[in-house]
């Protein structure tokens, strides 16, 4: 009985999150323009998404941007982590709390607050300075996901080879980066999800004309929206679920080879 | 055997600690050396000091007559067994072995053949592609030393290679280091905690306590003829009282004469305070009255091979640990006896520091 009830919660809880998502693609693929009725399975609206030009240079915007910021927020991020490292705990420590104060910050302070430095440098805004503003606010996730990975551990391991001979170099890329690299990974799908994700930096720091799909579909609410965003919408959502399935078997896999390391 | 490393006067501090204070130690060919103290010691920072990971504030490092105090890492002819190891966790037991032989180039036949060699030397022939963390924990440790010693150091530096290892495994392996060492003939530079792994492999035993060298010496030395009351008291179970040199031979401890075997001759003029150590296995138990000293026996543990028991002096000031096949009970009045030789008059230390080390029988 009482494992019914807790079995009902959770379809409950799992309905509330869910339906709406696939009421979303359910409408995707129908022909009718109609929000109510189901009338057939059509792909149309995909047809239309994908011949509409100011669609597709939103895509386009959209995960160019997410991969560029990402990869720079991962170098950037990871240079931060080794560069902490040698460091002392203090200085760790207190660096790491301006590195958390990005992640709680409210995106719309952050937006106004970029927007705001672009104005004041009178920096022309568009693809640019997206990219710029994204790299920045993905460089504290990076952080997050490499720093628990630089520790005691990998500077023995590091010791470990310049005993053998090896020099800093050789010794960092054959033995410290292989430690690294689920930290970096992870930290490069965190910038790319929350990238494609963003909306609000996003549209404060845009300039005319150019747009990703987060701001392409507000401007369109405005007019009424085409089913064709459903489309787009539902790409977008199966993209990030790829990434989130990618990014969790990879944090389980590098949980287990911690446990295991630790167990020794 | 000739003179392979020294260190000469090095201090090392922390952040204003001082972990070394004037050390200086000189490391024979072919000798295994134990650096052994508490936590804290100063022995690792030693070990990681002669390894390259640390430069000395003072004092300099010699190897073969030459000075390396600088020298890094990657270029002394030294290599480490580190504690937990430190094996590269996404190379197999193989990679791991050949990592130092690949860096410096060797041709791929050559390495094949090493690894071999040194994988029978640990006694794990065939596990060149096993996971290194599909390896239990001796394992582990075996293809630590392996890895290192396929380059063909003239030293192995040990830092508490042991110290993860079950009572069991540990005792095998104290076997397995001796007989290694033996098999290389290279020198072994061992640092541990452990006063029975120390005293077990070592040709030289060098007991540290708060960045100083406390004594130097022969297993044997050590534990029979300890310098100080913290040497006596790191190294097995002993008895330290305070005693007053009577004359040469005799030495006062509460009231009551103890022939012993020192004098003048060994620096303990007749009315100088010392410190006496008495192992509790060398007092031997007589009949009431017969021995030199008498006492009320006031607990007694049966521990596998032997009783020890707390036996109090009869004017209640001095409790001493006994050491005895023989069974006794508790509230049985015994007369003790202890022969001149196993009585070890110290000097009383200097430092106060020294002086609060308490001894807890």
């Amino acid at each position: 009985m009482k494992k019914t009830l807790a079995n009902i919660y959770i379809l409950i809880i799992m309905l509330f999150l869910y339906l709406p998502i696939i009421a979303l693609i359910v409408l995707s693929f129908n022909e009718s323009k109609s929000m109510a009725v189901f009338t057939r399975f059509s792909l149309k609206w995909y047809e239309e998404l994908f011949q509409s030009e100011l669609m597709m240079r939103a895509l386009i915007n959209t995960f160019s941007i997410a991969i560029i910021s990402a990869l720079i927020a991962t170098v950037v991020g990871t240079l931060a982590v080794l560069g902490m490292n040698s460091m002392r705990t203090k200085s760790q420590n207190a660096l790491m709390a301006f590195n958390n104060i990005p992640l709680l910050n409210a995106d719309i302070v952050t937006g106004i607050a970029l927007m705001l430095f672009m104005l004041i440098l009178k920096i022309p805004r568009g693809y640019g300075t997206i990219l710029f503003s994204h790299a920045t606010f993905c460089i504290p996730y990076v952080i997050l996901s490499v720093k628990p990975r630089v520790n005691k551990r990998t500077d023995k391991l590091y010791e470990a080879a310049l005993d053998l001979g090896a020099t800093g170099k050789y010794a960092f890329r054959k033995v410290v980066l292989p430690e690294l690299w689920p930290g970096i990974m992870s930290g490069f799908m965190l910038s790319f999800t929350m990238s494609v994700d963003d909306f609000i930096i996003t549209y404060f720091t845009r300039g005319a004309g150019i747009n990703t799909i987060a701001t392409l579909i507000y401007s369109q609410v405005k007019v009424g929206i085409r089913p064709s965003l459903f489309a787009l919408s539902t790409i977008i959502f199966i993209v990030a679920l790829v990434v989130l399935v990618i990014i969790n078997i990879r944090q389980s896999k590098a949980d287990k080879d911690n446990k295991m390391a630790f167990n020794l | 055997m000739s003179e392979l490393i020294r260190l000469e006067s090095i201090v090392k501090s922390y952040e204003g600690n001082v972990v070394l204070n004037g050390i200086d130690l000189s490391v024979s060919e072919n000798e295994f050396v134990t650096l052994l103290g508490p936590s804290g010691c100063g022995k690792t920072t030693t070990l990681r000091l002669l390894g390259g990971f640390e430069k000395p504030d003072e004092g300099r490092i010699l190897f073969d007559g030459k000075v390396i105090t600088d020298m890094p890492a990657n270029q002394r002819p030294i290599n480490t067994v580190f504690q937990n190891y430190a094996l590269f966790p996404h190379m197999n037991v193989g990679e791991n072995i050949a990592f130092g032989l690949r860096v410096k180039n060797k041709p791929e036949q050559y390495i094949k053949d090493k690894i071999k060699y040194a994988l029978k030397l640990v006694n794990l022939k065939g596990f060149e592609t096993r996971k290194v963390d599909q390896l239990s924990g001796g394992q582990q440790q075996r293809i630590a030393m392996a890895r290192a010693v396929v380059n063909e150091p003239k030293v192995l530096l040990l830092d508490e290679p042991l110290g993860a290892l079950d009572l069991k495994l540990r005792q095998e392996m104290e076997y397995e280091l001796v007989r290694l060492k033996k098999e290389l003939g290279i020198t072994f530079i061992y640092v541990t905690h452990d006063q029975e792994e120390a005293l077990t492999m070592s040709d030289k035993v060098v007991v540290m306590n708060e960045g100083r060298i406390q004594q130097e010496g022969t297993p044997e030395e050590i534990y029979n003829e300890p310098e100080n009351a913290f040497v006596a008291d790191f190294i097995g179970d002993s008895n330290i009282v305070s005693g007053r040199m009577v004359e040469d031979y005799l030495v006062k401890i509460n009231g009551i004469d103890f022939p012993c075997i020192d004098g003048s001759e060994q620096g303990f003029k007749p009315g100088r305070k010392v410190d006496v150590v008495i192992r509790p296995e060398d007092i031997e138990i007589r009949p009431y009255g017969q021995g030199i000293f008498n006492g009320t026996i006031i607990s007694k543990l049966f521990i596998g091979m032997h009783y020890e028991m707390l036996v109090e002096s009869e004017d209640g000031k001095i409790e001493w640990l006994l050491q005895n096949y023989v069974q006794q009970e508790e509230g049985d009045r015994i007369g003790m006896y202890v022969k001149p030789e196993n009585i070890q008059i110290m000097h009383k230390p200097r430092s106060e520091d020294e002086e609060a080390i308490e001894v807890d029988i």
